[in-house]
Parts: structure tokens; sequence; C-alpha cells
């Protein structure tokens, strides 16, 4: 992991809000498509990679989030990270069944929880959140605050946010904005 | 504003997505033989229809997947949506 800098964020409470960074967390993207790239996914990490569009597994250390019929992020906490990346790359990249990319330092993780939670993403967001808040595992990539973002919805009103390096600080002082008047 | 269905991620905000202009235009198989004008046209010459057009859109804020649309110009009501290389449910 390269050394940089994650935005400065404290953890904000507002009322039936709470806002954080989740990090550091890992990240890795992952492309492919053939039975052997599904194989060796689930050998390394012991989770089957969702095929349903707009949906997410997980197991006590991995989630898994699906952005495209051959593309997912697998996210996790860890110490042993550069095991489970160089055993990814060397199973799947080196041998041509799909791509392995950490995007680790890419990617912020916030996490969002509390009962305003869809509240607070609606008010800047063209996505429709009503079945989406009914049940927890889904997934959306959409824009909020002009923003690209990846959302996971893991728990009931709790959402982890995944926005881009270069663009979480001022989504992170839209997000608190934005918090004080729900 | 309209919402379009992708084929891959559901019914989304139109904001979401790029179009990509009309459909369906195949490059020619020897290029070298054609004539300044016919490469011009290939290349630079698009339909502008009022009324129900064949287009390309991409999911770009999303699954960021290219696709076709059906849609009519003149309402922006779609007709159909359908995934590259398959062929569009209406004529």
């Amino acid at each position: 992991m390269l050394n940089i800098n994650f935005p400065k964020i404290d953890k904000k409470t507002f009322n039936d809000l709470e806002l954080s960074l989740a990090e550091e967390k890992i990240k890795i993207n992952i492309r492919g498509k053939n039975k052997d790239f599904f194989t060796k996914v689930g050998k390394i990490t012991s989770i089957i990679l969702p095929t349903e569009a707009n949906t997410s597994s997980s197991n006590e250390k991995f989630n898994a989030l699906w952005l495209s019929p051959d593309e997912w992020i697998i996210y996790f906490d860890g110490k042993d990270t550069n095991k489970v990346i160089n055993n990814l790359f060397n199973e799947i990249s080196k041998l041509n069944f799909g791509a392995i990319t950490d995007i680790s330092d890419h990617w912020v993780c916030i996490n969002i929880k509390g009962r305003k939670t869809f509240d607070l993403l609606s008010s800047s967001s063209p996505f429709n959140f009503n079945s989406f808040k009914k049940s927890k595992n889904n997934v959306a990539q959409t824009v909020l605050n002009h923003t690209d973002v990846i959302i996971h919805h893991k728990e009931v009103d709790d959402v982890n946010l995944f926005v881009r390096r270069s663009f979480a600080e001022d989504l992170w002082l839209w997000i608190n904005d934005s918090a004080r008047f729900l | 504003m309209f919402i379009i269905n992708c084929p891959y991620c559901g019914e989304r905000d139109q904001s979401e997505f790029t179009a990509g202009g009309e459909a369906h235009i195949e490059r020619p198989k020897q290029p070298t033989e054609l004539s300044d004008d016919e490469w011009a046209e290939f290349l630079f010459m698009r339909k502008n229809i009022k009324g129900v057009q064949f287009e390309r859109w991409n999911h770009a804020h999303g699954c960021r997947k290219w696709f076709n649309v059906v849609r009519d110009t003149t309402n922006d009501k779609i007709h159909a949506v359908y995934k590259m290389g398959e062929k569009p449910s209406i004529d």
C-alpha cells in the first residue's frame, strides 16, 4: 500500500446520523468471466462472487460487491493483505484468468449510519433508494452531489460509501453540511 | 429527464448515462477502397431523426457498459433497450 494521506475525516454525530472514515480498508478490483476465474477467487477468499446485479456477498472477512457483469470490488480489514493480493494476482492475473488491481489508495470508504442515512443520500442523488433500503447487501453505483460513489448497504441503516480519493474531502464536507439540515 | 432501464443495473435516472450517438453503424471492411466522400459519410454523417431512433448509450455513472436504446426523440419515450450484439425487439 502506498503511503498516502487519507482525507482529514473525524467522526461526527448528528441527530440520528453518525459519520466516520472507515479506513484503512483494503480494496481490490477484480475482473473476469470464465469458470476458472470464479473457482480461483472462491478458493482464495472463500467467497462466492455475486452474479445478480446490484448485490453483494460477505463472509467473516471479505465483502464482494457487484459492479458489472464481469467486475467486482472485494474489500476487507486485515493485516495479511499482501498475502491475499499476491495470491489473487499470482493465481488469476498472471495466468490470464482475469485482472486483479489493488485500489486501496484510489477509493476512500466513509461509513454512514443512523435512521436518517437514506434521507441524507436521497438529498442529492438521482438514485431511487425506496427498494434499496429495504434489504441489506444491496449495492448501488450512482452519483452523490455530482460525485461517483459506490454504496454498500451492509446493515440496516448502515452503509459504506466508497468515493474516489480526490473527491473524498469535497464529498465529506457536503455530507457534513447536508446532515446539519436533516 | 427520463428513466432508462439499463440492461445490467435496472432503472436509473438519465443523468447517470451518456449518449453515444446513432447505433448500428458498421465500419467499412476495406476503408482503403473507399472514396473520400464515402469515408466522410461513414465517419461524420449521422441521422438526426425526429421520431424513433436507434441509439447507443453508456451507463457512465453505473456499470459503465454500453448498450442500445430505441428512443422517440420527440417525447423521449423509450421503446426498447437491448445489449450490444443483440437484435432490437422492434423494427
